[in-house]
């Protein structure tokens, strides 16, 4: 029987599923494959893609049904959430992940779980494309890796009030040490990987200079149980750090919101920085401490400190864990990358997230070091696995080699070949790392799960039934309409340079109102 | 139909482009398990569409365990990447390789030997001279963590990574990391921090507690460079006794 699926849903999902593989090979390729002498990383991504694949399909549905995935990218890409451009992106990556490797063990064929697949990519796409609506592409690399994820309104706010610095004064010199220290808490937090940090831009700002908006995200007590207590003295969970750079071109803000710049980023060419806090309840960004320089640089100075003791104290608990409870921890960060899109939709339980579903557990014989590292070698760069390889004909993108990353969902599934619909529904999970006890750090104070999700159901930003008008498209043939003077005002509400301004002001008003306000 | 027999042994559907897989171990545990589907469906005389549904059917834990188990009863051993691995099943993983020393080092413009080379992550203001210690394990990392990084420390670390050394990195004069890339973690935070670093380090008689002065302040290595080019830009580690 035919699948229930037109011929131009297989061509969009398709074209996604290659879209996918070429970006995942570029960003595998050229940031390099993870290594850790304490966490086994390779074995707990391998894991993480099975666990993606038995859990996503119902989780997303979930999600999806309380809040569609572009109503999700619509607000996530007014704050520094977790859902994010890499979050958002990796989510065909990991699934399709889980696929290809049980395609080469032969578990799978490629007609199977047509249903789940076809759902989790559209899921994908809708998100994708919410959240990058402001630049119009997909991911990043549609732009020759750029992220304009912002509209005019909210960067002129984050440019106006960043607080100026030179090199040596105090803010410049507590800002330096500052990002060092939550750089590595967030890659131990995060079990070795880079998913607490996620960067958007660049927005060019006066005299050449570019903006760059950098999220930390997951620093106090969340969603992740070994950060319950150790990370107690973290008063927000997420920040987002605005950088205005000098002489400095961010020439890539890639698919995994990495970036490089040329020449290459230096702290001496900072010359202003911004820091807010925001997340799934909050009405955009936060101001965090900005209202002088001295008061900022004290406070990123004490968060350093206390980051600096969070991070010994974690590391000291993470090294006395065993080599199944750094899996769990690793697998579990990796398959909870689509975690906040359910904190979003107000149905988030830790369970969903935080348990490795057995159907994932059955493969951890198999998981040594070796045969991670280089099943992971072999599925993202190599593309020597059999299941990847293509005709004698065939030349992929960048290589000219016959392997593609992902498999495509054969056509013949429109006509008559048999296919099956999808995994099921969730089974039972387990996990070997302690439950989760604190509570939620969050922009409304500590919460339980369920005063977290219910906070989000009731939730409706300041301006949500203008969003449509949140386009410099419009914008630009409305300057002082009412619906755009409201929509600026919603992001100027906390803004110290320039509250209730509306929608009218050029760059150089901006610059005065950044003079007068001593910026 | 293409005999798939000659590339990955017997297989539960056909495969035209069937080939060995590009590394030893995944193509050794894939055919194993791609004969334990075959096998199965063959014996539950059901479809595959009916048999990929059938949780009864399905490999479990016990199976992969039998896979592991046929590879090690070969003699086979694992290379590991993670201190704990090696520590809680010492048998199924090969020794650590020694450190390399060809007794055959070159000499730089001084006559003093040239104990390796590597990617320079950043330019510093100028070279760095102290002591390489290696920093390998939880235990060292412990014992700096405790009793502090001692003075001129140059850490020569195995892996690219950033969470080993995460609670001590900014008390290192200087990094040499023998994995990875200027991209890698550890790259990217030792640029945060200040510190200089080499990536991708070929290291050849660098002994624990040797004085050394290794080139930092020449230019960043450029990530995109051709193989000649990125091996001529590589900075020099030097014994100094």
């Amino acid at each position: 029987m035919p699948a229930n699926h037109s011929h131009l849903d297989l061509l969009e999902a398709n074209a996604y599923v290659r879209k996918a593989s070429e970006s995942f090979f570029w960003q595998c390729t050229t940031r390099t494959v993870q290594e850790s002498k304490l966490f086994p990383v390779n074995p707990y991504i391998a894991l993480s893609y099975f666990n993606a694949w038995y859990r996503w399909p119902e989780l997303l549905r979930k999600i999806d049904a309380a809040m569609p995935a572009e109503e999700i990218g619509d607000r996530a890409r007014q704050v520094g959430s977790y859902v994010s451009t890499i979050t958002a992106g990796l989510i065909p990556q990991f699934y399709l992940g889980g696929r290809q490797i049980l395609l080469d063990m032969g578990m799978l064929k490629p007609t199977d779980a047509i249903d789940d697949i076809l759902s989790v990519l559209d899921f994908g796409r809708r998100l994708n494309l919410s959240y990058h609506r402001s630049h119009a592409h997909v991911i990043p690399s549609d732009a020759g890796h750029r992220a304009q994820v912002h509209t005019e309104r909210q960067t002129q706010v984050l440019e106006a009030d960043a607080l100026g610095v030179t090199p040596g004064d105090k803010l410049h010199t507590a800002f330096g040490r500052f990002m060092a220290t939550a750089s590595a808490y967030g890659f131990l937090s995060h079990c070795e990987c880079r998913l607490s940090f996620n960067n958007h831009g660049p927005y060019m700002t006066k005299g050449g200079h570019e903006m760059l908006v950098r999220d930390m995200l997951d620093l106090a007590e969340c969603d992740y149980p070994w950060m319950d207590g150790v990370a107690s003295e973290i008063e927000h969970n997420n920040l987002t750090v605005v950088v205005i750079m000098k002489d400095t071109h961010f020439n890539i803000v890639d698919d995994w919101g990495s970036f490089e710049a040329t020449p290459a980023y230096d702290n001496d060419n900072l010359v202003a920085v911004g820091v807010y806090t925001s997340d799934h309840l909050s009405d955009g960004y936060i101001p965090v401490h900005m209202d002088s320089a001295e008061e900022l640089a004290d406070y990123l100075d004490d968060l350093r400190e206390k980051m600096t003791d969070a991070t010994a104290g974690m590391w000291k608990m993470m090294a006395g864990w065993s080599r199944d409870q750094m899996i769990d921890a690793g697998l579990l960060v990796y398959s909870g990358v689509t975690k906040d899109l359910a904190h979003f939709a107000g149905v988030y339980e830790q369970t969903d997230w935080f348990e490795v579903d057995e159907q994932c557990q059955r493969f951890k014989p198999l998981m040594n070091d070796e045969y991670g590292g280089m099943l992971i070698a072999e599925t993202v760069g190599l593309l020597s696995m059999s299941s990847q390889n293509h005709s004698e004909h065939h030349m992929t993108k960048f290589t000219d080699a016959r392997g593609e990353m992902w498999t495509g969902v054969p056509y013949s599934i429109l006509a008559d070949d048999e296919w099956t619909s999808g995994v099921g529904p969730i089974g039972p999970g387990s996990t070997s790392l302690p439950t989760k006890s604190a509570l939620w750090t969050t922009t409304r104070g500590k919460l339980t799960q369920e005063e977290n999700n219910r906070l989000a159901r009731e939730f409706k930003p300041a301006g949500w039934d203008l969003r449509h008008y949140d386009d410099d498209w419009w914008l630009k043939n409305h300057p002082g309409d009412p619906r755009a003077d409201d929509l600026y005002k919603v992001a100027q509400a906390s803004s110290a340079v320039l509250r209730d301004r509306g929608s009218t002001l050029l760059e150089d008003d901006v610059q005065q109102a950044r003079a007068a306000a001593g910026r | 139909m293409t005999d798939t027999v000659a590339a990955g042994g017997v297989t539960p559907y056909p495969d035209k482009w069937a080939r060995p897989s590009g590394t030893p171990i995944v193509e050794a545990y894939h055919t194993a398990i791609r004969k334990i589907v075959a096998e199965r469906l063959a014996a539950s005389g059901r479809t595959w569409e009916e048999a990929v549904q059938d949780k009864s059917l399905q490999l479990t834990r016990e199976d992969f365990e039998k896979v592991e188990a046929e590879l090690l009863s070969t003699g086979y051993r694992f290379q590991m990447s993670a201190v704990v691995s090696l520590q809680e099943e010492p048998d199924k993983y090969a020794a650590p390789a020694e450190r390399a020393d060809s007794g055959a080092q070159d000499s730089d413009e001084q006559g003093r030997p040239i104990v390796g080379t590597g990617d320079n992550v950043f330019k510093a203001r100028a070279d760095v001279e102290g002591t390489a210690r290696f920093v390998s394990d939880v235990e060292r990392v412990m014992e700096m963590l405790t009793e502090g990084v001692p003075e001129g420390t140059i850490a020569v670390i195995d892996d690219s990574g950033g969470t080993l050394t995460a609670p001590i990195l900014g008390d290192f004069a200087a990094v040499i990391c023998m994995g990875g890339t200027v991209r890698s973690h550890l790259g990217i935070l030792t640029r945060e921090y200040s510190v200089p670093c080499l990536m991708a380090a070929e290291l050849d008689g660098l002994s624990e507690g040797d004085a050394i002065v290794v080139e930092y302040s020449k230019p960043a290595a450029d990530a995109y460079a051709d193989a000649a080019t990125a091996k001529a830009q590589r900075a020099r580690i030097i014994k100094l006794s």
